[in-house]
This record gives C-alpha cells, structure tokens and sequence, in this order.
C-alpha cells in the first residue's frame, strides 16, 4: 500500500508511491540519480579538495569537504545516513586513507573511493586489498567523478540481495514496518527497506532532494540498517573470542550475542568484514627492522596494568567514542606482529608496561615508523592500553574538545563507556591469555619497548598515569630541546588553562572544514587568536600570524578577480586549509603539553607522521633536522607574507597605478 | 581619423553607446596608429591572441597539459575565478611543501625518506592536478631517487624541481595578468566619435 513515510534520512523528501509492490530484490533507480548523490571528500591537498570539489558539483552531486580525516570520521559519525560515498586521499597526516576506509566501512558501510597521486600497481592493489571501492590516480577528470554514483548503488543492491537470502517471512515484515517510524538500528529488514526508500524518494522528489538537509534528531539512527555500534560490536567481538577466531561461526555468534532483532546473515557479513580487518592487519603489520631491540623491566603486576588502562579508558571514554575497531586492531596488531599470528600473551602487557616507564630512555623513535605510517604498525608490542590509547587517537580527534578537559579534570567519563572498556580490557586479556606466553615475549617486547616510548604515545606513561590530572613531568621536560623549551615550560606551567583553551580552539577548527566545508572554515582562523593567546607565546604568535598570514592571499588574488571579486570564494576555499593548519598548529604544541602532562594531550597530537612526535623525539635526543623540519610548517606562515607579497605587489600596483596614469 | 572611425564602427556594431573613459592597464600602443590599444576595438582581441599564444607555448614545452584545460573549463558563473584561485591555493602549497623538502634535505644527517615520499606525493598530486606536466614528471623522478636513499639524487632533483616550478609560476603569473587586462579591456567603455 501507498504510505507516506517521514524518513529520517537527510536530504530526501517524503513519500512513495508503490513501496507495498515492490519486494525485496527489485529496486528502481530513479531518472534524476544520480543528481544530488551526497558525497564527502576528504583530501589534506587543498589544491585537489577544491578541484575535486567543483567538478563534483559540476556533477550536480553533493558535496562535502573536509581536509582532515579524523574531521571527516566525526562528521560521518555524528550525520550517519547523511552521506552516501566517501571519497578519500591515500596518504593524509593525521590518518592513513586505509584506515579511514576501515573505520567507514565497519562502521557505516558507506563504499569508499580512494586516490591518489601513486599510481603504481602495488600502491593500487594495496587499495584493492583495503576493500576500497573504486581507486582514483591524480589527476582526476571528470568523467571518472561521474561514474561513483555505480559504487552506490551496486553496494545497496549486493546488500539487499545478501538480505534477500534471508527468507520470505521477513518480506512481509518489510511491509509492516515501512508504515512505522522506527528506531532502526537493530533490523536487517530495514536494509532493504531503506534502498528502496532512498530510490523512491529520489525518483519522486527531485526538487526537495538537493539542500535538504535533516540535522536534527541526532538520536535515532537515520540510516535503515543493522548500526554495529559499540555495544553490539563488543558483544560480536566477546562471542568471537569465546568462539575462537577461527571456530567463530554467525549461527554460534548469533546465539551467543543474544541480540533480539539480530540476524545470522548480519552477523555473516559483519563476520566477513571483520575478519578481512584483521587479515589485512596482521599482513599490513609486518615491520621491518629499526625497533631497538633492548627489553627493560621486570613484569608488572596486572593491577598496575589495570589501573593504567582504567585510566585512558577513562581518557578513551571521554572521547566520546571507543571504536569498537580499536579492539579489532590492538588484537590485530598484537597479535599479528610477532608472528603472524592473532593473538598476544598476556605477559608482553606488563613488560611493556615496565617498558614504558623508562620511557625517556627508551626514546628510540623508529623513524621509520614514526613517519608515514599508520599508527598500528608502531602498536604491536605496545601493552592493551597503549594501543587502545593511541590506535583511537585519531578518533579521539576529532571528539577533540571535548576530550581534555574531561581528562585533565577527570571527569566527564562516561560511566557506561569505561564499564564498557573494562570489558574490552577483559575481552582482550582473554585473548591474550589464551595463548602461549613464554616464546613469544621476547619477540613482544623489543618492538614493544621501542614502540612504549613514543613520543606521540606517551613520554612516562606510568607518571603520567598517576599524574594524570595536573600531569607535570619535569624529567621529560627537562629533556626538550633548547628550542622547544619554551613551547613546552610554558605549557606545562599553564597545562590545565592553556591546554583547554588551545583545544577549545581546535573543535572549531575540526568541525569548521566540515559540513558547509567552506565558509565555515574560515571564520576559524580568527576565532583562534583569543582563546589561544592563553597558550604559550609560540602558539600565540603563529596562531596570530596565521590569522594575518591568510588573509593575505586572500587580498593578494583580490586584484586578479579584478571586477569581480570574489574573495569570499576565494577565502572559503582557503578555509579548510588553514583551519586545517591552524588546528595543526596548536595541536602540534600541545604535543610538548603531552609529554610533559597528561595522556590526554598525547593523543591530542597524535599523527602517523606526527610532526610532534618527531619533535619530540628530536628533543630527546637532540637532533636538529627533526625541529628544523618540524617547525617549518609553523614558520610557514610567518613567511607566508613573504610569499604572497610578491603576488599582491605583481598585480595591484601595477593594475591600479596603470589606471591612474597616462 | 580613420581608424577611429573604424573603431567607432566597431563600437557600434557591438552596440556601446556609452560615454565615460576607462583606462586599461598598460598604455600598449598600436604600431600603427598610436593610439592606445584601449581606444581600439582590438584590445580584447589582442589580448586573447596574447593569452592562446602564451598557453600553446606552454602546451608546447610540456609545462602544462591537458588538465589545465580541464580547469579552465571547470571555470563557470557559479564559479568566475575557479581558476586563478585554484592556482593560488596549489601556488601557496606547493611553497610550503618545497620549503619542507629543502628543509629536509639540508640536513646532513638526513635520512627521512619516507617524509619526504610523503611531501612529494602531495606535490605530485596537485601538480597533475593542475596539469603542470614538467613539474609532476621531476617528482616522479624526484620520488625514485628518494626511494633509493640517494641523497645527492635527490638534490639534484629538488633544484630541478624548484626550477620548473619558478618557470611555471612565473609563466602563470604572466598568464592571469594578460587574463586581467583581458577582463579590465571587456569592459572598457569606449566614447562614441562621430
């Protein structure tokens, strides 16, 4: 029967026509699609965001950009159902594109375009190997952009048919429940429903599709499909432990996980996806050399390992989010890194833990590993809190704001999210325990003990622990660097204040790239200055030079739009950018807060390429290239005057004094 | 006389009627006539010619390819300076990142590859992007010397590339000025002689 439908989904009108006829494997495209797909970009390369950008709009599709990845994740995150394709870089700093293409499609199954300016075969099978949808070789043309919408729409189509299987009672149940509006994250039916909903409601209103954006109701689940949230990933993960990764079958999972309103063919898909992860992991993680192999400490008792991880559970908690995918990779990880294998013994966890506490020493940053790489190639080895801290690092960006004062202060974790996260804790040590200890541990622990000291992890885990709220650590201090003393005396004098404040800005800065992509953005840069001046005189200056320094561009391109200016674009297209810059730039600094305070503040600054931790590490051991080479970016800024200048003196003087002479 | 005629002639076959002088950038005088060229009809024409001639000899050098066209039709009324804004942003961060690698590679004891991989994958990225063919293919061989640790390669490669890339700013500087007085002489406003 015809019924009229609010649906939650962003940007579709109401209504449809025929949905009673039609079931379950037939699903009509409408004339107007592919028109108003709703697509995010995500790419650090402001250059190819803006080109992707408009030739995407040329596409008539709907475009969101974002700069960062960890922006991207928490804007898919908080608008689930809002974007239908993500379109992301390979290489970006602050998160690996395979990464986010995990995190996508385990947690939104969304279909993910890659691309990149490497187009070598092995850098494209690497994609394929990721599970990327599609992979795009810079330059893009437009004709490539026109045909994503195909990875849309075969993905809904394998999925509803992956449903169809599941018998024809559900049909009917389809039918029944597409008059309600329901809370539809437990229902596989609604897989269905919704591809045949967003169809519909394309074909029959085009008009109300574009610009139509739903942001309220946050609560409900927008998108009509099984949500493998936290909670339920957990319990899939405790089943699949109990099970034994390879004796993890969906029927014994289902039974085990209890789920009402859960099916087997979720939990076989989910299944599959899970376990590509983790091969893909346990692949991906083998590392070459370069990790000092010296193993220091004795074995720590699990009660100090239990309070450490209570506490960036904690810290993990007040992120807002435990991706249930960082339990995924820290097993992953762990265990694939020794050998190839799943799983860790429990003992690594204490030694490393030990590792850890001489952590100043042990600052041996792998460059290798430091750079380039995904945070979970430094993981392996690390102890179950460490990982957990760091691999949700990226995450724990983009709930940025609110995260460090929740640490700093302690409060503000979520009671549900840590009880949660001991249970995460006692999911892993089952695994952990359930494997054989003694032969691996001294593999474990070389990588392990390298990898504990990190600068972008953790300086002195265990002070920091116990130091967690005021968090001064005046050894790791005293080892910076002559030239990033300052930056960091003066955070950790002012941490709590300072610390707040200059991560109040960055929320902006991360969410300012985001949703309108553009103008947003470039409000940022001057919102900064005030909330930053409480920071250190380093950050202030830059941030303020930063401010200035963009604008200067901005006026400098000014003359070329010359009749027509248009400096609102360009000025918006700049936004991303420097927001993207400035939100580096403070965070950059606070990595000296980390060091020498809280955990917190370590993950704030967290990069795979972690221009911080290479500092850091520079500063531990004195080498000068890492703070020359780091620095720049913020002296980038300074110059920037000097590199728009002659631009600006190029066009307008010679333009305006030609029109009043003669 | 005559050719002001034939200006004016032209004036209204374009149908300007308007009063009011408007001075175009340079004070470029026809060979011919003496005149400036913004009196003459022939200023948007010429410039244009100027701007075709400027890009085929790019074109022809390599400098640029078929991307950049590509940009420039990506240009429209939604988006009047798609393109010179385009070229400003990949202007400011292809600086950025060419300082990043300088600054890489005067260090001595430098042994950062993959760092530099990485800056020379975003420069390789948005100069193909923007069709600048010359600069991307240095990257390219910029990427294979740094993937051998071969720092001299890599230097030598890096002044190449700082090089192509003075070569192209310059060129489209040059471009966006020519593309401005062509803007500024479209909408000159020429007085009608009888």
């Amino acid at each position: 029967m015809a019924t009229m439908q609010k649906m939650p989904q962003s940007s579709l009108g109401a209504g449809s026509s025929n949905y009673g006829t039609c079931k379950g494997c037939e699903v009509i495209v409408p004339d107007q699609f592919p028109a108003g797909l709703r697509v995010l970009v995500v790419d650090d390369d402001t250059t190819c965001l803006r080109i992707i950008e408009q030739m995407l709009r040329r596409c008539l599709y709907n475009v969101t950009t974002c700069s960062q990845a960890t922006a991207a994740l928490k804007l898919l995150r908080d608008k689930k159902g809002c974007f239908d394709v993500v379109l992301s870089d390979v290489h970006m700093p602050d998160m690996d594109g395979f990464k986010l293409l995990e995190r996508v499609g385990l947690e939104m199954d969304l279909p993910v375009i890659m691309m990149s300016a490497d187009g070598r075969t092995s850098a494209v099978m690497r994609g394929i190997r990721h599970g990327a949808c599609d992979y795009l070789i810079k330059p893009i043309r437009e004709e490539e952009l026109k045909n994503i919408w195909q990875h849309v729409v075969r993905k809904k189509w394998n999925e509803s048919k992956e449903h169809e299987n599941s018998g024809s009672l559900e049909d009917s149940d389809q039918n029944k429940r597409g008059s309600e509006d329901i809370d539809y994250s437990s229902s596989v039916n609604e897989v269905t429903e919704g591809v045949l909903k967003s169809q519909k409601k394309r074909r029959d209103s085009r008009e109300d599709e574009v610009g139509e954006i739903e942001t309220d109701d946050p609560s409900s689940s927008k998108k009509p499909r099984v949500v493998w949230s936290v909670e339920l990933h957990q319990q899939f993960v405790t089943a699949v432990n109990q099970l034994g990764i390879d004796k993890a079958v969906p029927k014994r999972i289902l039974e085990l996980m209890n789920v009402p309103g859960l099916t087997r063919e979720n939990v076989a898909s989910h299944l599959q996806k899970f376990r590509l992860y983790l091969k893909r992991l346990s692949g991906v993680a083998q590392q070459p050399g370069g990790i000092p192999n010296s193993f220091c400490g004795p074995v720590d008792s699990n009660l100090k390992l239990g309070s450490l991880g209570r506490f960036d559970i904690q810290a993990l908690a007040a992120s807002g989010q435990i991706p249930p995918q960082t339990l995924a990779v820290l097993q992953a990880e762990l265990l694939g890194r020794p050998a190839g294998s799943l799983v860790m013994p429990t003992m690594d966890q204490p030694a490393l833990l030990q590792a850890s506490l001489q952590g100043p020493k042990c600052l041996s940053v792998d460059h290798g590993v430091a750079f380039g790489q995904p945070l979970m190639k430094c993981q392996p080895g690390m102890s179950k809190q460490f990982p957990q801290s760091v691999m949700p690092a990226d995450d724990i960006n983009s709930g940025f704001g609110a995260w460090p004062s929740n640490n700093l202060g302690m409060k503000g974790a979520s009671g549900s999210l840590a009880g949660l996260s001991t249970q995460n804790s006692s999911a892993v040590m089952n695994i952990l325990q359930q494997q054989q200890q003694p032969q691996q541990q001294p593999i474990l622990s070389e990588p392990g003990r390298s990898i504990n000291v990190q600068p972008s992890c953790l300086v002195v885990p265990s002070r920091s622990a116990t130091n967690f709220p005021s968090g001064n650590n005046p050894a790791s201090i005293n080892q910076a660097s002559n030239y990033n003393r300052s930056a960091i005396t003066d955070y950790s004098l002012l941490s709590p204040q300072s610390s707040n404040s200059s991560l109040d800005v960055a929320p902006m800065l991360d969410r300012d790239p985001k949703t309108t992509g553009v103008p947003s953005g470039y409000s940022a840069p001057n919102s900064i200055s005030s909330p930053a001046s409480s920071g250190s005189a380093n950050v202030d200056n830059v941030s303020n030079r930063q401010v200035q320094n963009s604008n200067i561009p901005f006026t400098a391109s000014r003359p070329l739009t010359g009749l027509t200016p248009n400096a609102s674009d360009i000025q918006t297209s700049y936004g991303p950018r420097s927001g993207d810059m400035l939100d580096q730039g403070p965070l950059r600094d606070l990595g000296f807060v980390g060091k020498g305070t809280s955990i917190p503040s370590r993950f704030a600054v967290v990069d795979p390429e972690l221009p911080v931790a290479n500092l850091s590490s520079e500063r531990f051991y004195g080498e000068n290239s890492g703070n020359r080479v780091k620095l720049e970016p913020n002296l980038d800024f300074v110059e920037n005057d000097k590199v728009s200048a002659p631009v600006m003196q190029q066009f307008s003087p010679n333009d305006l004094m030609s029109v009043f002479s003669e | 006389m005559r050719d002001i005629r034939r200006s004016g002639r032209r004036d209204s076959t374009r149908g300007e009627r308007k009063y009011g002088l408007f001075q175009v950038i340079s004070p470029s005088r026809s060979a011919k006539t003496g005149l400036p060229l913004w009196l003459l009809g022939l200023g948007v024409d010429r410039l244009r010619t100027d701007m075709s001639r400027l890009l085929a000899l790019l074109f022809h050098q390599g400098v640029l390819d078929e991307q950049f066209l590509q940009l420039q039709q990506l240009q429209d009324e939604s988006c009047p300076n798609f393109v010179s804004e385009v070229i400003n942003i990949y202007f400011h961060e292809s600086e950025k990142l060419l300082r990043n690698l300088r600054g890489l590679l005067s260090d001595r004891e430098f042994s950062d590859y993959k760092k530099m991989g990485i800056h020379l994958n975003q420069f390789m990225g948005s100069s193909s992007s923007i069709g600048a063919k010359r600069v991307r293919n240095v990257c390219v061989a910029f990427r294979a010397a740094s993937e051998q640790n071969n720092r001299a390669g890599c230097l030598r490669a890096l002044e190449l590339l700082e090089h192509e890339y003075c070569y192209l700013k310059n060129k489209l500087h040059e471009f966006f000025q020519i593309e401005q007085q062509r803007v500024l002489a479209a909408g000159v406003r020429y007085p009608i002689q009888n």
